[in-house]
């Protein structure tokens, strides 16, 4: 495949209508068409060929600068590019390593951890997963103890983590592990790089409620691990994963989610021909209403990140406001769907019709990222000053 | 994004308005409760000096020419005050009338109030004005503080009548509401009027709601800090009741519906000041209407739990709050209403 019309020296200097244009050609052109609308995330048998096509075309970074292989969009562009490549259903591919490794790296790697990790990112030769979760770590993260002793040139590690996304189909996992037990707890954590083929490192694959394998467990067993796969300074990997919670938070609160559920909703209204009866299309026009306001609120902070402005704890609002409305949306399907809403595969086999399954990942929405209860917690105190 | 020549006109607007709003002290408020005609004609002619009446006039009709999202903040920060002073209606009086009668209204010499309404639960006048030699008969209600004005515009589906309130055949029937204003049925049996040819009165009442919208938000607004600094300094057992978690969590709801019914409005006013009355933008309008109405409610309700045993008094100003937002969140339509205009301004069919 030839992608000399989708590599720029500068995409920045594109207007962002132009830009915009270039994005939408880009999917739909090269987009297989088959991965369209997931109904879950996909595993690297079949999210992996999109993959390499944003590799081969020079696509798949677009927050990385250009220095290093990336797209090195300014943030209105990258907004184009997620939003875009949301209202086209693309895949989301197994991003850890684009999306928190990479500019992690970027900050804080050495020259060698930048020159020998980034390009393997980008080419799909490492994928990655994340290790932060712990069984006794979760909203309390810095709570974690998985802890890496140093013996000679090595770090050794023992522990567990929990909800790692993925794991099955990644080379390579970033940590969070204890380096330090005496001083604040936030103090003690280092930012480790493992490969997943190192002894003593075990992958068990947890099945969700989607009846899906998409976390695992990873326990470690005196896994020894260089000396040098440390990234910054020992004791400093809280600071760094926490200053990295930037841009990407925004997505969490992005409108993708309420607005399948709800081309869903539409769908199964039309199928169980409700679409003119006035109770369905009371709530549907309710539910429309309320997403609008939610792209309304996105539209706001975006304009934020447009205008150059650091996210403040604000931006928690928007993941509080998206799940409640995703969930509600589902859990009002689910109603609609009555006795069909018992089966355990999808209605005339259509993924489009498949509100229960929707309705068990909506579940998660509110957990994952912050427990909305936490998101509460961060809000009063930040947002509402209460102590 | 919106241009920084409107920001800082917007913020002239907050200024000005905030210098009437005397924030946090609601005495005068207060002391207008339930008295006629609710509200204190010497501020009315103070913000009419200030060209609040003549906001959105173009200039060349001797207006200040700005834009909706202008008279957005402006309501808000009049929402913030509870200021009782019937702006909005006034401001969709001055979209209407002409000559004279309009250089009276904006100068406050004569406060025009439009009515307009002909059934409960609706945007718009449902019925064309039923004339007979220049005399008006139609009976139009929830006209809001009728008590204080000196004509009324009777708005029909396609032209107005302008009736003095003293005119023969004028029959006003008061009703108190729970703000401690009014609003009135009114009755014209012949009664001698000018017509004015004021067309199509939708956008101009789409305008009145967003305008209601903001005016909320400012209730909402009010409520919310009012709440969060009495968690702050009640204390029970032991300690200020900030550090209950589930009350803080409450607080965080209430600052979430301010926060989503501010981008709602502001988004609306966007899309009216940048594309002018299509469907798209009346629906945007009944959508921001439809939630500040509900999340008012909310917002006040929950305020009332979250001061407890005091929140339950008239004495305490907290109450002031949930009953505007009784108040303003039916007036120009409530969120039921405007749910049902939006599903009318776009049908399920039209979407793909």
């Amino acid at each position: 495949m030839a992608f000399e019309a989708f590599q720029l020296e500068d995409y920045n200097a594109l207007s962002d209508d132009e830009f915009r244009t270039l994005v939408q050609r880009f999917l739909r052109e090269n987009h297989p068409e088959d991965l369209r609308h997931p109904a879950k995330r996909l595993h690297w048998d079949q999210a992996g060929r999109w993959y390499m096509i944003l590799s081969q075309a020079g696509w798949l970074a677009p927050n990385w600068p250009r220095q290093y292989g990336g797209m090195g969009l300014n943030p209105a562009k990258q907004l184009i590019y997620v939003e875009e490549f949301e209202k086209f259903g693309a895949a989301r591919t197994p991003d850890h390593g684009m999306m928190l490794l990479g500019p992690l790296l970027i900050n804080y790697g050495s020259e060698e951890q930048k020159a020998y990790f980034l390009p393997k990112i980008l080419s799909g030769e490492h994928i990655w997963c994340q290790g932060y979760s712990e069984p006794n770590a979760g909203s309390d993260l810095a709570a974690l103890r998985t802890e890496a002793v140093l013996d000679g040139d090595e770090w050794v590690v023992n522990g567990q983590k929990i909800w790692t996304t993925l794991a099955g189909d990644a080379d390579w996992i970033f940590c969070l592990v204890r380096t330090d037990n005496t001083g604040k707890k936030q103090q003690g954590i280092s930012f480790l790089l493992i490969p997943l083929d190192t002894p003593g490192l075990t992958i068990r694959p947890i099945i969700n409620l989607e009846l899906d394998d998409e976390f695992s467990e990873v326990f470690f067993d005196d896994v020894r691990v260089p000396k040098g796969n440390i990234v910054g300074e020992v004791n400093q990997g809280w600071t760094m994963a926490k200053n990295l919670l930037g841009f990407e938070r925004i997505f969490l609160g992005g409108p993708r989610q309420a607005s399948n559920a709800l081309a869903k909703l539409r769908r199964l209204g039309e199928h169980y021909g409700r679409l003119s009866d006035p109770a369905f299309l009371d709530q549907y026009t309710a539910f429309r209403m309320e997403l609008e306001d939610h792209q309304a609120l996105f539209g706001r902070v975006a304009d934020k990140l447009r205008r150059g402005e650091r996210l403040g704890a604000e931006v928690s609002f928007l993941k509080l406001n998206q799940t409640s409305l995703y969930q509600r949306i589902t859990e009002y399907g689910l109603e609609l769907m009555a006795e069909d809403g018992a089966r355990l595969e999808a209605l005339n086999g259509s993924n489009d019709l498949a509100m229960q399954t929707q309705f068990l990942n909506a579940r998660a929405s509110t957990i994952y990222g912050g427990t909305t209860q936490v998101q509460k917690n961060i809000l009063a105190k930040a947002v509402l000053d209460l102590p | 994004m919106i241009d920084a020549d409107i920001l800082s006109s917007i913020e002239m607007i907050r200024d000005s308005a905030r210098g009437i709003a005397s924030q946090g002290d609601f005495s005068r408020v207060r002391r207008l409760r339930y008295t006629s005609p609710g509200f204190d004609r010497t501020v009315w002619s103070e913000m009419c000096a200030l060209g609040w009446p003549a906001l959105r006039l173009s200039e060349e009709k001797g207006g200040v020419g700005l834009g909706l999202l202008a008279y957005a903040a402006l309501a808000e920060e009049l929402g913030r005050g509870l200021v009782p002073e019937p702006i909005i209606p006034a401001l969709l009086a001055s979209a209407f009338l002409e000559g004279d009668a309009l250089e009276s209204h904006l100068t406050g010499k004569e406060l025009i109030i439009p009515a307009w309404q002909d059934a409960r639960g609706t945007v718009a006048p449902l019925r064309p004005l039923s004339l007979t030699d220049g005399r008006v008969t139609q009976n139009k209600l929830y006209v809001p503080m009728a008590d204080g004005a000196d004509a009324f515009l009777v708005v029909g589906v396609d032209q107005s009548a302008l009736v003095k309130a003293s005119a023969p055949g004028v029959k006003i029937e008061t009703a108190g509401t729970q703000d401690g204003g009014n609003f009135a049925t009114v009755r014209f049996e012949n009664a001698p009027c000018e017509i004015i040819h004021s067309g199509d009165p939708t956008a101009a009442l789409a305008e009145a709601s967003l305008a209601t919208a903001a005016y909320l938000l400012g209730v909402m607004q009010a409520a919310t800090e009012m709440t969060v600094s009495y968690l702050k300094t009640r204390v029970q057992f032991g300690k200020p009741i900030a550090q209950f978690q589930i009350l803080q969590h409450m607080a965080v709801d209430m600052r979430l519906e301010v926060e989503v019914s501010a981008a709602s409005i502001e988004q609306a006013a966007s899309q009216w000041d940048n594309e002018g009355p299509t469907p798209a933008a009346r629906a945007a309008i009944s959508r921001a209407k439809a939630r500040a109405s509900s999340a008012a409610m909310k917002v006040t309700r929950d305020a009332i739990q979250l001061h407890g045993g005091i929140g339950f008094t008239d004495e305490h100003d907290i109450g002031l709050c949930l009953r505007k937002a009784m108040v303003a969140s039916t007036l120009f339509g409530n969120a039921k209403a405007h749910r049902s205009n939006f599903g009318q301004l776009r049908p399920l069919v039209e979407e793909v």
